[in-house]
């Protein structure tokens, strides 16, 4: 299918190819401060702070790393981090999927109400609250634990938004077939609608594990033990401890983000893909 | 009669989990701080009913208009920024989408968006380092003297939000490159038919009908531009001296530093206050046309 044509107009004139390689070498110049923080953190010391710098090290060495991992709980963070994300991702699955369902697949009279209600409260950052999720948690002694950090994050309303945007678009025939046949409610969420709609689920996974691995202000607020603290806490506190130390921050950092990056460059058309969907509007 | 009594009792079982979860920690937080911005706290444990004082307190503290000022500059800056390379390098991705090698460059352009704020925050304190930042040497090198972006009061936010859009841009070029492919080829056909010029295809047909992208964009962009936190604490910590202390640090350290919770709550409020005003307005501005 042809598709056309605004930039390519454009493109036209200054050469499509001109146009790539600009794009390609932006890319690059984008790229460079992730390379430049990997780099830095298997420099030696005296290197990381050579004129003029080095962008291939020149000796490699891991001692950074062995800082990181002998000095702080630095797995224990990454587990930390797992766990909460996880928790998130699942739980918000599990009360998101029968509610969406409720708000596409059921007919009942005040529905588009309540889900305007649920949904505009999508433009209420998290941040917003601490002061309240702080005095609430600490009412149900529950601070410094991970079900302090993952409960604010379950009930966010991206997750019915997003399946009953996907649920609404399935011909309701199928439905009606099932429920011919005797089906419940239950067994048509189940049996048809879910089967149909993974491209949303596996969006609305890519988006809840992604948000609350980086979540990072109420995390620093309701975590005070390094025990308890996930990554981008963790990384904090590094750096309030090796303040001008860049090559334990870097190769702290490095450790961090190397699993994204795995990940990424392995699922690198589902994330993209799952991430759009959560955009598209 | 009763099995209409059923039906609804199973549509609340659907519901309930969801509701459950966002009355108590979503909902219910945003009243739970109102209520604790009218009172003083005491760390004790004693609280006392002082009606509207912790908002005439923010009212006069020369502070909070220092943090606001701060915030609305690095909005000023960060929105724009965010917005404006998004929507380029939308246009770059969507222009060059028939080459496999553009994948790759979406992905370059997307990936430091998975990065979370402190890894950001941390790689730009070292590339902007006044010393042995790479950002300076180079600048050095090319024969400019560059300011000392996050020791110099005018330049911290400005540097501060020129990471941030780094950061938060890929997410925005997704999104706007979505709703090009969604534009029906015949719209450019027709267009191109009555001889339009390409800048004329942008403005006339292009960006109208972005419209509800760039609305979903600009309210997504002004909520983290207001509640910008993390990366300013681990730049610059709010300074040099208060030049970048943004409100959201300002309710951080009135609440967990000097454990003024009243008035920490009060800046919530008001955060919650302009973020919603905003939302209205920018909905009003740019139409209400979204699948809301």
């Amino acid at each position: 299918m042809a598709r056309l044509r605004v930039v390519p107009v454009t493109a036209a004139k200054l050469g499509p190819r001109l146009l790539v390689a600009f794009a390609a070498a932006l890319a690059l110049l984008w790229v460079a401060p992730i390379a430049w923080m990997f780099t830095t953190g298997i420099k030696s010391a005296p290197e990381i702070f050579a004129l003029p710098p080095t962008w291939i090290p020149q000796r490699p060495t891991l001692d950074h790393v062995h800082v990181v991992l002998t000095r702080w709980p630095f797995l224990r963070w990454t587990l930390n981090s797992v766990v909460v994300a996880g928790t998130t991702t699942v739980l918000s699955v599990l009360v998101s999927v029968p509610a969406a369902y409720a708000f596409s697949r059921l007919r009942w009279r005040g529905r588009d109400a309540i889900f305007l209600v649920f949904l505009s409260s999508m433009l209420i950052p998290l941040e917003v609250n601490v002061i309240p999720l702080y005095f609430l948690m600490n009412r149900l002694h529950l601070l410094n634990t991970y079900p302090a950090v993952f409960l604010p994050m379950i009930g966010m309303p991206i997750g019915i938004f997003l399946l009953r945007q996907f649920y609404i678009n399935i011909p309701g025939e199928l439905d009606d077939a099932a429920r011919v046949d005797g089906c419940g409610n239950l067994r048509i969420l189940w049996h048809v609608i879910l089967p149909l709609s993974r491209p949303a689920l596996a969006a609305l996974v890519i988006y809840m594990f992604t948000f609350a691995w980086n979540e990072f202000f109420w995390s620093m607020i309701a975590l005070s033990s390094p025990q308890m603290f996930t990554l981008p806490i963790g990384l904090r506190a590094l750096q309030g401890a090796y303040d001008i130390d860049y090559g334990v921050l870097m190769a702290g950092a490095a450790m961090a983000v190397l699993p994204t990056l795995m990940l990424f460059l392995f699922l690198r058309g589902s994330i993209i893909r799952g991430i759009t969907m959560t955009a598209h509007k | 009669m009763k099995r209409r009594y059923g039906r609804t009792v199973e549509i609340a079982l659907f519901i309930l989990p969801f509701a459950a979860f966002w009355i108590l920690f979503r909902l219910g937080p945003v009243l739970y701080g109102f209520f604790i911005s009218l009172y003083r706290w005491d760390p004790l444990g004693d609280a006392k009913f002082i009606g509207a004082r912790n908002y005439l307190n923010l009212a006069r503290d020369p502070r909070f208009w220092n943090a606001l000022v701060n915030t609305l500059e690095f909005a000023a800056m960060a929105i724009p920024l965010i917005v404006g390379i998004g929507l380029v390098l939308a246009l770059f991705i969507f222009a060059g989408r028939k080459r496999r090698v553009t994948t790759w460059l979406e992905a370059g352009f997307f990936f430091p968006y998975l990065l979370t704020v402190s890894v950001v925050g941390l790689i730009w304190r070292w590339l902007l380092d006044p010393d042995f930042g790479i950002v300076l040497l180079t600048l050095r090198d090319m024969g400019i003297d560059p300011p000392v972006f996050l020791n110099e009061p005018r330049w911290a936010l400005p540097a501060i939000a020129l990471a941030t859009a780094w950061w938060l841009a890929g997410y925005r070029m997704l999104l706007f490159r979505a709703a090009l492919e969604d534009i029906p080829d015949e719209f450019y056909e027709a267009a191109r038919i009555d001889g339009a010029s390409s800048p004329r295809v942008f403005f006339s047909i292009v960006l109208p009908l972005l419209r509800p992208a760039i609305l979903f964009a600009l309210v997504l962009t002004t909520i983290s531009g207001f509640i910008v936190f993390g990366q300013v604490l681990i730049m610059t910590a709010g300074g040099p001296g208060r030049a970048s202390e943004v409100l959201a640090m300002y309710l951080y350290r009135f609440g967990f530093e000097y454990l003024e919770m009243g008035q920490a709550a009060a800046v919530g409020t008001v955060l919650f206050l302009i973020i919603l005003g905003l939302t209205m307005v920018s909905f009003r501005w740019l139409g209400y046309e979204s699948s809301l």
